[in-house]
């Protein structure tokens, strides 16, 4: 069974969808979402093989969604949409398979053929994503889209991934990772990442390590393994 | 006191050639507010003779002469300014220098100082005045006045021996400087008055040609055809006079109105010569009936004896023409000569104008169509997939829907006319929304509130529709969260107001570039009822877009 996961914001496209996939007997529904947030966040957590993502959702569309995910979890992507074949094809042809709706059952059969042998090859498909400019955040239940420029640096612990901006910070479904990978802000200790423009000074430590003050005063550790390429990178 | 009579004798021999002056072509440049060099040339050769005539008629004492010269210098440079007075001045005044004398070289000098000042005088008054001042006859009195005895001053100054000069300046001055001014106050109130009457007689003018404007304004938009055309012919003939008018397109009659109408039928084609002229070469062809007289091609027996024939062209395109006749028994008058020839050019941009506003109005209704057509594509396929998705596990539903969309696309097919009910629209939309709700499900809350006397407005039709659609578009579509659809109708300040509000606030900016539709409503508004109704629209970031629709109240256009 292929676990798959529908990403679309319209209701009757997902049960459509769904009916679709169960008949064909060859696919474990993981979940539906109805954005692209929500999507990230399944993703992460049930790390599906498959998923089913329409172009055309609020805010955030199916292209912009898979740059919010990190490579070493990307799964296929099989895009869904009414009329956005020309701008899948501009986007990436070879490595993935769209669907048009309606979709029909003759055509989604070609799909899982595709599909099975991927999975066979086992390799983690590698998407040409452009990179992230804004991050979707959580605060009080509302989702608020951050742009990455403002920034200052980004953290994970026991609850999350957080993002400061301005003395004030938002949980976000986006990994670490992720945000290395997408973002111009640049890992400085296993837990965080900064905004290079947002650095004031770099305070030495003891054994190696080291402490980043950043604009507006606050401190980030710096870990020995990634001091050397912090300090490369802002030219000291 | 015998030299101040032979002197006013001279003057009225002066004025009766400047009376003969004001009658001649060479006057008509000083009817104009500001005079071109050309015209600056024909004023310094006339002037000038009546400088040097001034001299030839003036009367010899002692070794000298009294004379009028001055009067040709000082108003050059009163009319024409100082550089002008200074030509004519030096003009006389060489010649005066020419003929020899005592006093020669002071009378030479002096005549360029008069012409100097009468330049002063203009300067002053141009500045403070304008042109009007220019032909007071006191003005030219006091400033020839001040010339002449600058004059005396200059002989005495410069003539030798002085005793001779003073002799002959106490001899002189007194009638030379009254005779010199007066004339020249008379010779500037002649031309004031024929002025005037040129003036006069240009306003008339006018206002004839006003008044047919008036008249005909709105005639063409209606096209150019022979209905129009037989509205046009009778308005110019009444407000002419002239015996017959007809306008003619490039092949044929269209229309005709007095003497001669029994055999210039319109429908006819064209068989004048003349005609086929004014059309083909893109001018204007006069007949004068004396040097060559206009024989009708119709009938021998035609009452018409000449005829004026005027191109009506839009760019460079002759449409047709417009032909003023005069029968044989009457003179064809030179005012309707460029009344028609005016009243042609007037016309030829009205007609300008209807093709430019039929151009506008087709390419509105091209734009509606085109919206209606981008419309539907993405919307139907929409349509179709929800009704595909719905319709096993509920074919009730599934019927439900696809006869709104019927209902939408009939109604979209129905409405390219131009007004409809505001209860019409609401169905429209109705439709619409439908089946957006259906696509969207929990995600989309339309809220109604119109009170029932308002459902029988009229808008433009196609109005509400594309208000809607942009808040599903680009409002509703674009948040996570529900989006909140709010339609009112409200009535205020002689205005009603129909507003659409939407709660997610997404699309301030973006209504300039991509608001096709709406840009296409709001045009229609303003075309139907005025710039001041219309769509307005007021957008608080990420909480709300409100578009209000505002048209007349009661008016049933």
């Amino acid at each position: 069974m292929i676990r798959c996961l529908i990403i679309d914001d319209e209701p009757n496209a997902r049960r459509e969808l769904e009916k679709l996939l169960l008949a064909t007997g060859r696919f474990e529904i993981n979940g539906q979402c109805g954005n692209a947030v929500e999507g990230v966040k399944t993703i992460n957590k049930q790390r599906p093989e498959v998923i089913f993502l329409d172009i055309q959702m609020p805010v955030i569309d199916g292209f912009e969604m898979l740059s919010m995910i990190d490579h070493e979890i990307m799964p296929q992507v099989v895009f869904v949409t009414a009329y956005d074949e020309f701008a899948i094809k501009a986007f990436e042809e070879k490595t993935l398979d769209y669907l048009l709706k309606p979709v029909r059952a003759e055509r989604l059969a070609v799909t899982v053929e595709k599909l099975l042998e991927r999975l066979r090859a086992n390799n983690t498909p590698e998407y040409d994503t452009a990179r992230l400019t804004r991050i979707p955040c959580i605060k009080g239940g509302n989702i608020k889209l951050i742009s990455v420029a403002e920034v200052e640096y980004a953290l994970t612990d026991i609850s999350g991934v957080h993002v400061a901006i301005a003395g004030q910070s938002f949980n976000t479904d986006l990994t670490l990772k992720a945000l290395e990978e997408r973002t111009e802000l640049v890992r400085c200790h296993r837990s965080y990442l900064v905004n290079l423009e947002q650095i004031d000074q770099i305070i030495p430590g003891e054994s190696g390590v080291a402490e980043i003050k950043t604009l507006s005063g606050q401190l980030l550790p710096v870990s020995r393994r990634h001091l050397k390429e912090v300090k490369r990178l802002i030219g000291i | 006191m015998l030299l101040v009579f032979s002197l006013l004798q001279q003057m009225s021999v002066f004025m009766v050639i400047a009376y003969l002056f004001t009658k001649s072509p060479a006057f008509r440049p000083l009817t104009a507010e500001n005079l071109q060099p050309r015209q600056k040339l024909i004023l310094y050769f006339v002037f000038s003779a009546f400088s040097i005539l001034g001299t030839y008629f003036g009367l010899p004492v002692s070794d000298a002469i009294a004379n009028t010269r001055a009067i040709g210098a000082v108003l050059a440079g009163l009319i024409g300014g100082p550089a002008l007075g200074l030509a004519v001045g030096l003009t006389g005044g060489l010649h005066r220098f020419s003929l020899g004398g005592f006093t020669a070289f002071a009378c030479g000098v002096s005549t360029t100082t008069e012409g100097l000042i009468g330049g002063l005088f203009h300067l002053y008054l141009m500045r403070q005045q304008g042109v009007r001042d220019v032909f007071n006859p006191k003005i030219a009195f006091v400033a020839t006045l001040l010339a002449e005895s600058l004059q005396m001053l200059i002989i005495l100054a410069l003539a030798r021996p002085f005793a001779e000069a003073l002799a002959l300046v106490e001899v002189i001055s007194l009638p030379m400087i009254l005779a010199n001014s007066v004339g020249a106050a008379l010779f500037i109130s002649i031309m004031r008055d024929r002025k005037q009457m040129v003036d006069e007689v240009g306003a008339t003018f006018s206002a004839k040609a006003l008044k047919v404007a008036e008249k005909t304004l709105g005639l063409l938009s209606c096209g150019f055809n022979a209905e129009t055309a037989g509205e046009m012919v009778e308005i110019i003939r009444a407000e002419t006079g002239v015996g017959a008018v007809a306008v003619t397109d490039r092949e044929k009659h269209l229309a005709f109105s007095g003497a001669g109408a029994d055999h210039h039928l319109p429908g006819l084609a064209i068989a004048s010569e003349y005609v086929r002229r004014a059309i083909q070469q893109h001018r204007v062809v006069y007949v004068d009936g004396i040097n060559e007289p206009f024989n009708c091609p119709h009938s021998r027996s035609c009452p018409l004896g000449s005829a004026l024939v005027v191109p009506l062209a839009v760019h460079n395109e002759v449409l047709g023409t417009i032909i003023l006749f005069e029968p044989k028994t009457k003179l064809f008058l030179n005012n309707n000569r460029s009344l028609g020839e005016g009243l042609a050019s007037l016309l030829s941009e009205q007609l300008l104008r209807s093709r430019y506003e039929s151009q506008q109005n087709m390419l509105t209704k091209s734009e509606l169509k085109l919206v209606q057509a981008q419309v539907n594509p993405h919307f139907l396929f929409n349509a179709l997939n929800t009704i595909i998705a719905i319709i096993e596990q509920d074919a009730q539903r599934a019927k439900e829907l696809t006869l709104h969309l019927s209902n939408f696309f009939r109604k979209n097919l129905k409405r390219s006319g131009d007004l409809a009910t505001l209860e019409e629209e609401l169905d429209h939309v109705n439709s619409y929304l439908t089946i957006e709700r259906a696509r969207f499900e929990d995600r989309l809350v339309v809220e109604t509130e119109i009170s029932p006397e308002l459902l029988s407005i009229k808008l433009p039709t196609f109005t509400l529709q594309p208000i809607i659609e942009n808040s599903i578009k680009h409002g509703i579509s674009q948040i996570f969260g529900t989006g909140i659809v709010k339609v009112r109708a409200v009535q205020s300040e002689g205005q009603i107001r129909i507003e659409v509000e939407d709660n997610a606030g997404t699309y301030c900016e973006k209504l300039q570039s991509d608001g096709l539709g709406m840009n296409l409503v709001d045009k229609r508004i303003k075309n139907l009822y005025g710039d001041q109704y219309g769509i307005s629209v007021a957008c608080v970031p990420e909480e709300k877009t409100l578009i209000t629709i505002s048209v007349p109240q009661g008016e049933r256009p």
